[in-house]
């Protein structure tokens, strides 16, 4: 089979060339029962994406990164931006898992869940074939010269590019803005809301050129996690990997399986089980030859998995030539999964969500906050002293909540006016009201310290702030006091 | 990650060069950076060129803290040009009588008045806003200035900077709207 596109080395990426120009890839399509569960899981993936936007919990999107008003909505839990810092064990948790999974599997996440692999292989690569054919019509079409069938299909292809890249554009808006307001915009037109407008677009750009263009460099060159990998696996790690031992030496020698069954058990081996088709290489997205050996720039797709498994049955082989293994394995040595590693990250992973977990039940759903008025921080008439505060209650909750407000004391003449009967806040509302504590003046022996607090139905919480409660000094307050100034 | 044996048989790629140092025996490929990769590079000089000439060296553009002056004064401009109708008492008396406005100024009074002025006016901590004695002024004018930056001293504090200039004048007319400007001449306007 004629190759047009260079052997690839471990001296170089494949994408790049030696000019530093790029070297564009046309991988062939594959099928195969790995194939098949990531097209499932990829269909799953994108719905997931999609719909978010769409489902109501307690009223609001499932998520909901409500920016402008300060307010994330997840699936159901409502958080305000002072509220966000729980979110740190969350990321944490969620990261040291992936640290979990890489240990165990290597790069799954890259293969099978990353939204670059899911929309580039599933939504973008299959349109290009639909268009313009399989590989080897995609490296003839590339070749040749400017003709009205080229014209056509090039066209046809980016404009598809640009919908498909506008339409994720809009449902990642959504997240930000909601699905609602996102069709009032639409039926306002792009010039009331031109910042938004500016956004999808530079999304669009963004998002076309990275799936029309950039595709792997992203993987390869950009992204830290792939960058990541080699400190967070080891040789028990399950990873895509080629049987060294069954496939060399590799070459076109046919039947030597069958020839080899009545010969003496040396011989069976002679001849590898590798056909040095390059069927792994042309299936690979990232342009390697995984029988080099495990690379930076696999991203543990599997392709090259289903199509040696392809080659090994229609060659009466075993399958299994190319497999899921660790280097260990596949070199033969025992398998081992618990190791060390496993404990740690899987103890960081846990403390990451107890932590979450904990601090949720922690959060208020609702605030106070307490200023003094402006003005002096105190006001005597005749026969009391007077402090004025502003509250500030926020209602974080999505539904309204009724606060009543109290001070809580030893002084027993104290009396408070403001908030009489309590008051309802609708769902994320939030109100500044005057509050006034009185001490008759014969009872006030000097500042003290009190507590303002609210309580809030349903939910039975309370949030308290210490307060102090000023006044003159003392000896003031007696009629007879004489002062002396100086010695 | 294990070493491959077959690297060292393959032979070694063209225009690969290897650089002549090496550290603990471990030596550098000098390969090219990606093209895409230099544009980058290139194009955030050319930015910074652009860049520091529009915002340093020109007029075109204007900074954040200028743009937020410019939005600023456009607020200013917009609450005095409220404030202008509201230093007028026949336009405050007007007001009064207009029940959308007296609505909205109950809603601001019983949210924030009423915790000193009592919710039926009748005073308490404040004065009475019912009766016909006025310490700070009875004009409708001088009621709006009570209210917009407050009285030293007493419990007052100014109100303006936290409703502006249409809250404030809402309130005044739902006080006024207890009062009558026949009434009011008789009113008193000391302690």
């Amino acid at each position: 089979m004629p190759r047009d596109r260079q052997k690839p080395s471990r001296d170089s990426v494949t994408t790049i060339g030696e000019d530093g120009s790029r070297n564009f890839l046309h991988p062939a399509d594959v099928k195969g029962r790995f194939t098949l569960w990531r097209r499932i899981s990829a269909f799953f993936l994108i719905a997931f994406y999609v719909s978010l936007p769409w489902i109501h919990i307690n009223g609001y999107p499932a998520v909901f990164l409500d920016l402008a008003a300060r307010r994330f909505h997840l699936f159901g839990l409502t958080l305000a931006a002072e509220d966000l810092w729980i979110l740190f064990f969350f990321v944490t948790g969620l990261g040291f898992f992936l640290f979990f999974v890489t240990a165990l599997f290597g790069r799954l996440w890259c293969g099978w869940a990353c939204p670059q692999t899911v929309f580039l292989e599933h939504v973008f690569r299959r349109v290009e074939r639909w268009i313009d054919g399989p590989a080897r019509k995609q490296k003839d079409l590339e070749k040749k010269e400017w003709c009205a069938e080229k014209v056509i299909k090039r066209v046809t292809k980016h404009a598809i590019f640009v919908i498909f890249a506008a339409v994720i554009a809009h449902i990642f808006l959504s997240y930000f803005i909601s699905v609602d307001v996102l069709f009032s915009w639409f039926s306002e037109g792009p010039a009331t809301h031109p910042r938004a407008f500016a956004f999808m677009l530079f999304m669009t750009a963004v998002l076309y050129f990275n799936f029309s263009w950039f595709r792997e460099q992203l993987c390869l060159i950009i992204c830290p996690y792939g960058r990541l990998q080699s400190v967070l696996i080891d040789d028990d790690t399950v990873v895509i990997g080629y049987d060294e031992v069954r496939g060399e030496p590799r070459g076109r020698k046919k039947k030597v399986r069958q020839a080899a069954a009545s010969a003496p058990a040396e011989q069976v081996f002679e001849s590898g089980d590798c056909i040095d088709c390059f069927r792994c290489v042309e299936v690979c997205p990232t342009g390697i030859d995984i029988r080099q050996g495990l690379q930076m720039e696999c991203i543990g797709c599997s392709n090259c998995v289903d199509a040696c498994d392809d080659v090994m049955v229609k060659t009466g082989r075993p399958k299994g030539l190319v497999r899921y293994d660790s280097l260990n394995g596949l070199a033969g040595k025992g398998k081992k999964f618990i190791r060390p590693r496993l404990f740690l990250y899987f103890a960081l992973m846990s403390f990451g969500i107890a932590a979450f977990a904990v601090s949720v039940t922690k959060i208020k759903p609702g605030n106070l906050g307490v200023a003094r008025m402006t003005g002096t921080p105190y006001f005597l008439t005749e026969d009391t002293i007077r402090n004025q505060f502003n509250l500030r209650l926020i209602n974080k909750r999505n539904q309204p909540v009724v606060y009543t407000v109290q001070a809580i004391s030893d002084e027993k003449t104290l009396t408070t006016a403001g908030f009489e009967g309590g008051i309802t806040l609708e769902p994320m509302e939030e109100v500044v009201r005057p509050f006034v504590l009185t001490l008759p003046r014969e009872d006030y022996e000097g500042p003290f310290s009190l507590v303002l607090e609210i309580h809030g139905e349903p939910g039975d919480f309370s949030v308290g702030r210490e307060v102090k409660f000023l006044g003159p000094d003392v000896r003031l307050l007696d009629e007879n006091y004489e002062p002396t100034f100086g010695q | 990650m294990s070493d491959n044996p077959k690297k060292n048989d393959e032979p070694q790629q063209e225009g690969v060069r290897l650089l002549d140092h090496a550290y603990d025996g471990i030596q550098e490929y000098d390969q090219r950076l990606p093209n895409w990769w230099l544009v980058t590079l290139y194009g955030s000089i050319v930015f910074a060129a652009v860049y520091w000439f529009f915002y340093y060296q020109s007029d075109v553009a204007t900074d954040d803290v200028e743009n937020l002056e410019a939005r600023l004064q456009v607020i200013e401009a917009i609450n005095l040009e409220a404030t202008l109708a509201m230093l007028d008492n026949e336009n405050l008396w007007k007001m009064s009588n207009n029940a959308l406005y007296i609505e909205a100024g109950q809603e601001t009074y019983e949210s924030i008045c009423q915790t000193c002025h009592g919710p039926n006016l009748e005073g308490g901590i404040g004065f009475s806003l019912i009766d016909n004695e006025w310490v700070h002024g009875s004009q409708p004018v001088e009621i709006y200035k009570t209210i917009d930056a407050g009285v030293q001293g007493s419990g007052m504090q100014a109100w303006g900077p936290t409703l502006g200039p249409k809250k404030v004048a809402e309130v005044v007319a739902f006080v006024l709207s207890h009062h009558s400007p026949e009434n009011m001449k008789d009113a008193q306007s000391a302690p």
